[in-house]
């Protein structure tokens, strides 16, 4: 009751609608402690922080138009993929392989002209970057038959690459814990929309334990080893 | 007691119903929470949209750990040379080991012979014997000509890739644009020659040895054959047992 008596002591007396503003307090803690670390939580995960990086290149080359339309394949440019641990980002001479005599006046493709003419490279931006502690391997996957497809996502169909898989350690794990969901045939590597139900007419787990045997991938054991990433 | 303060504590019926009932919050706490509340969502919705859409700015990178070590990996830049590249290419004038390109049939295709001042270049009619001519073979020529050369030559050779389309599309041919070549006509080609044009190119059509490396580059002359000979078969050419499936 906020009735004070005039000239008696100054005390303070809690006024009355503190009775309804506990339980609201209560009810707001016990709410902001679930939302703000899931929030965090939501903030920092891979999956934000990573996916959907587009950055502006040199050059607005686009993959739509060369590996889609055009249906090249991804080695004609990534030509070390198949046998070293990087695949290789292609010098200027594969782009003038075409446009020596193809849009040879375009304007946006003056930093390639400019590159060839002076054997200054292009500076493409990397937009896959893992740590620089774990050393991943191109080759080793492709010849296991793991697609392309698989960890950059229809790439085929960017206009502008951005990243579409969060390349966090879980998720990395997640597929050497059970790579049987992952596999193909060696020779569907780059095929972008190769499905094992599809194409295989078969179930991809049927179908990815066959491959797992075929092509000598290890147990989960050795796969999910810490030393089979990091050295 | 004022006179005020005493009516007030004369319990009169409508007096105490009066002060028995909890008088409410004052409305700017009311409202001070209820934008709390509204305002806790913002933080959501800006990670939702960041989540959604794509960014051309570097990903937020909170935990350092040790992500960007201070070396250097494939192709990555360095500003302690003068062509900003961290790989160096060769010096001038040295061969890397296993790359000397001795072989004049395997690595060349063709042999030069000078009589008098002038030299002649002769091409090698068919493969070198490190390439065993199979199956195998024949098959990884297919896969590289099909990464390599239907771009431009068409998965059937007769020069109507992709490459050629679209360059036609584009009036290209002001540029200096040329069909590419029908390679199924070439059957009279030495193997060498084939060879060479793979790795050093021929008029328009530039080198490919850095793309294609030399094993790789047999195989594909291996399968052009194949595609010469398929492409200018008749019904005679394939065995009695199986020319029911294409007939």
């Amino acid at each position: 009751m906020d009735v004070t008596i005039q000239g008696s002591s100054q005390k303070f007396v809690f006024p009355a609608w503190i009775n309804y503003l506990l339980p609201l307090v209560l009810i707001l803690g016990a709410g902001g402690a679930v939302y703000v670390p899931s929030l965090v939580g939501y903030a920092l995960n891979p999956t934000t922080l990573n996916v959907g990086y587009a950055p502006v290149q040199p050059v607005p080359f686009s993959h739509a138009l060369h590996a889609g339309r055009l249906g090249m394949d991804c080695r004609y440019c990534h030509t070390t993929v198949e046998s070293a641990g990087f695949a290789a980002i292609p010098p200027t001479q594969t782009c003038m392989n075409c446009h020596s005599t193809i849009h040879n006046d375009k304007v946006t493709l003056a930093p390639v002209r400019d590159s060839h003419a002076t054997g200054k490279p292009m500076e493409w931006k990397k937009i896959h970057d893992l740590g620089d502690y774990s050393y991943f391997n191109h080759s080793a996957h492709i010849n296991k038959g793991v697609g392309c497809v698989t960890c950059h996502g229809r790439v085929d169909t960017m206009d502008v690459v951005r990243q579409a898989k969060n390349l966090s350690m879980s998720w990395c794990i997640e597929c050497h814990r059970n790579p049987e969901q992952h596999l193909r045939p060696r020779d569907q590597i780059t095929n972008m929309t190769w499905d094992a139900q599809v194409d295989a007419g078969q179930p991809q787990l049927a179908l990815g334990l066959d491959l797992k045997k075929k092509y000598g991938v290890h147990d989960a054991a050795y796969m999910t080893s810490c030393s089979r990433c990091h050295r | 007691m004022d006179k005020h303060a005493q009516e007030w504590l004369i319990p009169t019926p409508s007096r105490l119903k009066k002060q028995l009932r909890l008088r409410s919050m004052p409305w700017q706490m009311v409202s001070g929470i209820v934008l709390l509340v509204c305002l806790a969502t913002v933080p959501l919705a800006l990670v939702s949209r960041a989540r959604s859409k794509t960014s051309t700015k570097p990903r937020v990178h909170l935990f350092q750990d040790m992500d960007n070590q201070p070396k250097y990996k494939t192709q990555s830049p360095s500003p302690i040379f003068a062509d900003g590249r961290s790989m160096r290419p060769p010096v001038a004038g040295t061969v890397a080991r296993g790359h000397l390109e001795g072989d004049d049939h395997y690595d060349r295709g063709f042999t030069m012979s000078k009589e008098g001042d002038a030299w002649s270049v002769s091409y090698f009619k068919g493969f070198p014997e490190q390439v065993v001519v199979d199956d195998a073979l024949l098959q990884r020529g297919q896969e590289r000509f099909l990464i390599y050369c239907s771009p431009c030559h068409g998965a059937d050779g007769l020069g109507n890739g992709m490459v050629h389309v679209r360059a036609t599309e584009l009036k290209q041919a002001s540029n200096g644009w040329t069909q590419p070549t029908d390679i199924t006509t070439l059957g009279d080609r030495e193997a060498g020659h084939l060879y060479n044009t793979i790795r050093n190119g021929i008029r328009t059509m530039p080198g490919y040895a850095a793309q294609i490396p030399t094993a790789d580059r047999w195989a594909i002359v291996a399968y052009v054959r194949a595609l010469q000979l398929s492409q200018n078969a008749t019904l005679d050419d394939v065995p009695a047992d199986k020319r029911d499936k294409i007939q």
